[in-house]
């Protein structure tokens, strides 16, 4: 064994960190890629397959309804305000914000699961009857996939910041979720334009 | 009202700080202590305890797909043999190429990885040790199934590559292609877990002073690596999922009939599946790295030139999955474009030969088995480089595609390219994971045999590709004139067999009775040498401190090294991202049997989900509750974590 010369300390060092310097960040960015990438493969698949149609979506295929689109997209952008709030608060270690914030935003989650139902029922179409539908479905289905995972997420945080067993480093795990949220709603808006708006112009 | 998060009557023990080098050493022994047994296997978060058993079981599918291989060559090593029917022959090749890519080949890569990139950079274990659990669990359960199901003769059938419409609901009914496609899922989720793991411990707990221009060559390679399997592994676990809703839900992405496109699953497939060679093949870079600067006492010249020969290979793998389809008839201009982006390839390629070469003819090689693997390597690399140049060219491809000579080139490539470096790999670390030397006189016995068994079997098929035999073919008529070529490749399909029953006896005796190796057999340059054989579960007593590329030859005898993090806990050091400079202390997670029970809802949740859409309300709930108890504060992980928080309270408003 070689000799160990010390030539620092990291005694001092902090133990509770947020943002780049948290390992978790650093894991929810990969996690953000690979299902980033899952969402634009569906994407292209949708041009992909769309190349071999004269019309878009087919003749006998009802066009999306787009009522239900238009208000999920709407409440995902806004949701990002309180988001935001429940972020900052964690960042300064504002307790009470984070626990009504994060009532808040279960509230919000449980309501876009519900639309995702109903923007199911507005595609009009179902999987199996074209690769129209097919294509359509995977782009829905695979976001509603992560939706409803953020959901339990989102539910399982704020039963924790309000449980006796939180930890500091917790508040660190909210911000970090309030990445995954960014990107969740974030990412949803192309791809409800691709999905709800592509059989519109074409 | 302010409040602080650590209640007063949470158990609170006071740090203990200890005193010396040997004081902290004993606390260590006790904080990171594996635990015995059945129990402590399952629950063990260690990453050399999992990368150990990640490369055992990839070297168990190694030999099972060698099997396969035998068998096949059995069938083919006269005309018109019987050895094999036509239905098990076509189960015996998906089954080798698909346990060869996906349960060997790419495991056995991030396993070495896993193992040996937080001893390179100095960290105590990868940053997400669950997740490290978890990913291992989900790929041998992945695997087992895969082969219970051949054994009950629902092994896949259509070819690694499973095209449609041969793997559609139309022309492969039963449930052959599901249990290809879902062990696609399986092998994609652990292989994707590993990449963010060895990203973000490279790129988050390297030794204070590592910065990224002083990171060991390997540990440059598996980051390349694990950003190749970061972009290219969603496409075909999209792609796989795709295909399994074709056949189970109806859905018609690749059906025609329906305005589906088959070529949208080549494009899909080989998107990821080009870039799969190069996940394969860029560690492989990082083990002949390793080994020619250990072996010729010399830093691997023109580093910089190195880094970026990877890098560069990394992003022009992902453009050339279309030479795969030259034969689907594609406009010019693409085909154009992908020979002269494979043709591309060549120059970072060709750029480490010549940095390899140039180490060498300037360093004192010592001619070790480890040695005489990379020299194999570069022979047989060498000679898969040069076909592929030539079947890059699309007049040459439409020649010889589906012909033995495509079989031929990606041996060449594939076993020169990694396997060879593989078993460099083994004869070189096995010291530092075992203790034990593996024994020269039957590794030189090892490596000869399998040079030599290697190019009697893949050799004689470039010439067979020639004559016109089609690849998967499960017999051919003795007019062809191709009996005495493959009965030879058959020969040398022995030979290797008989090398690699060589290197387990090796192993084997080894283990037992090898000498001892020390910490340090080979007077290595990098982190791992300076700790003991086997390590121990912390790995190092106390952090070390880099101060250039090669932290081993500057201070012999002496380790720079950093005190202060605590030792009656679990912690973990994190250091800024380019410069690796001390950030802050990170608590890390004591064993926990949550990994495995989540891995065992997957497997539920994936395997039920062939046979009917309702796995997903099985499975559903029985995730929600592995991953509640995974993520929810309990037990000695709470405990110790109320600990730290005790002294250092912080104020939060409440």
């Amino acid at each position: 064994m070689r000799e160990l010369r010390i030539v620092g300390n990291v005694t001092n060092l902090p133990t509770n960190v947020f943002g780049h310097r948290s390992l978790v960040w650093w894991g929810t960015i990969g996690f953000l890629v690979i299902e980033g990438s899952t969402l634009f493969i569906c994407a292209v698949s949708y041009f992909y397959l769309k190349k071999n149609f004269s019309t878009w979506p087919p003749e006998y295929i009802l066009r999306p309804a787009l009522t239900a689109a238009t208000v999920q997209a709407a409440l995902m952008l806004l949701s990002n305000i309180p988001m935001v709030m429940i972020d900052r608060a964690a960042r300064r270690l504002d307790l009470r914000t984070v626990r009504a914030g994060m009532v808040i935003i279960s509230l919000l989650a449980a309501v876009m699961c519900v639309l995702r139902v109903l923007e199911m029922h507005a595609l009009q179409v179902r999987w199996d009857s074209s690769a129209y539908g097919s294509v359509a479905w995977a782009v829905v289905f695979t976001h509603a996939t992560l939706l409803f995972m953020e959901t339990v997420e989102v539910l399982v945080f704020t039963v924790l910041v309000h449980s006796p067993n939180m930890e500091q480093r917790d508040l660190s795990g909210i911000s970090d979720n309030a990445l995954y949220w960014y990107f969740m709603t974030g990412v949803w808006i192309p791809l409800a334009a691709i999905v709800f708006l592509t059989p519109y112009i074409t | 009202m302010s409040t602080t998060l650590s209640p007063a009557e949470a158990p609170v023990e006071p740090g203990r700080r200890p005193a010396s080098v040997s004081e902290v050493v004993m606390q260590l022994e006790e904080t990171w202590r594996a635990e015995p047994g059945l129990r402590g296997w399952l629950r063990s978060v260690d990453h050399k305890s999992i990368a150990t058993r990640y490369i055992v079981t990839a070297f168990v599918f190694f030999l099972l797909g060698g099997i396969e291989a035998a068998m096949m060559r059995a069938q083919l090593a006269r005309p018109e043999n019987t050895v094999l029917g036509p239905d098990a022959y076509n189960q015996f090749f998906t089954m080798h190429g698909t346990t060869m890519m996906f349960l060997f080949a790419v495991p056995i890569m991030e396993a070495v990885g896993l193992y040996l990139v937080p001893l390179m950079i100095g960290a105590r274990n990868v940053v997400f040790p669950k997740l490290n659990a978890y990913g291992y669990w989900v790929y041998l359960f992945g695997g087992v199934f895969l082969y219970v199901m051949f054994f009950l003769n629902t092994g896949p059938d259509t070819g690694w590559f499973s095209y449609v419409p041969l793997a559609g609901p139309e022309y492969s009914p039963g449930k052959r292609v599901d249990v290809w496609a879902q062990t696609i899922t399986f092998t994609e989720i652990a292989a994707l877990v590993a990449s963010v793991e060895l990203i973000v411990t490279i790129l988050k707990t390297r030794a204070p002073g590592m910065s990224l221009n002083r990171m060991p060559l390997f540990v440059w390679a598996m980051l390349v690596q694990s950003f190749m399997v970061l972009f290219a592994m969603p496409w075909v676990a999209t792609a796989s999922q795709f295909l399994a809703m074709d056949r189970l839900l109806g859905t018609h992405f690749f059906n025609p009939a329906e305005g589906g496109d088959p070529l949208l699953w080549q494009h899909l497939f080989w998107f990821f599946g080009h870039p799969e060679v190069y996940i394969i093949f860029v560690p492989a870079l990082g083990f002949v790295s390793s080994i020619v600067a250990t072996f010729t006492r010399r830093p691997v010249f023109g580093y910089p030139a190195m880094v970026l020969s990877m890098v560069g290979t990394g992003f022009l793998g992902f453009g050339l999955w279309v030479h795969h389809m030259f034969a689907t008839g594609l406009p010019q201009l693409g085909e154009s474009f992908f020979t002269g982006a494979s043709l591309m390839i060549a120059i970072p390629s060709g750029i480490q030969i010549f940095c390899w070469i140039a180490t060498i003819w300037a360093g004192r090689p010592r001619f070790t088995v480890p040695f005489l693997w990379v020299l194999g390597f570069v022979v047989l690399f060498i000679i898969g480089g040069f076909t592929g140049v030539m079947i890059a060219s699309v007049p040459f491809d439409q020649q010889v595609h589906d012909t033995y000579f495509i079989v031929a080139h990606f041996h060449y490539v594939l076993i020169g390219g990694a396997v060879f470096p593989l078993f460099g790999a083994f004869y070189f670390w096995f010291p530092k994971v075992t203790g034990r030397m593996l024994s020269e006189r039957l590794g030189r016995w090892n490596f000869w045999l399998f040079f030599v068994g290697m190019n009697l079997t893949f050799f004689p098929m470039h010439q067979l590709g020639f004559e016109g035999m089609p690849r998967r073919v499960y017999t051919y008529l003795a007019e062809t004139g191709w009996g005495d070529l493959n009965l030879l490749a058959s020969v040398g399909a022995a030979t290797i067999a008989t090398s690699v029953l060589l290197f387990l006896i090796n192993v084997a005796v080894s283990l037992r009775s090898g000498s001892l190796a020390g910490d340090d057999p080979w007077v290595g340059d990098t982190l791992e040498w300076a700790t003991s054989s086997p390590p121990r579960p912390y790995n190092f007593p106390l952090i070390p401190v880099v101060e250039g590329r090669s932290p081993l030859w500057g201070h012999p005898g002496e380790l720079p090294a950093v005190a202060g993090l605590r030792t009656d806990v679990r912690e973990v050091l994190v250091t800024s991202m380019l410069d690796a400079e001390p950030d802050s202390r990170h608590r890390h997670p004591p064993p926990t049997i949550w990994p495995f029970l989540t891995a065992v809802a997957t497997a539920v949740t994936f395997i039920t989900l062939i046979f009917t859409p309702w796995g997903l309300v099985i499975g559903a709930p029985l995730l929600f509750l592995a991953l509640l108890g995974w993520a929810w504060p309990h037990g000695r992980d709470h405990a110790e974590q109320r600990r730290i928080e005790a002294e250092a309270p912080v104020e939060v408003t409440a």
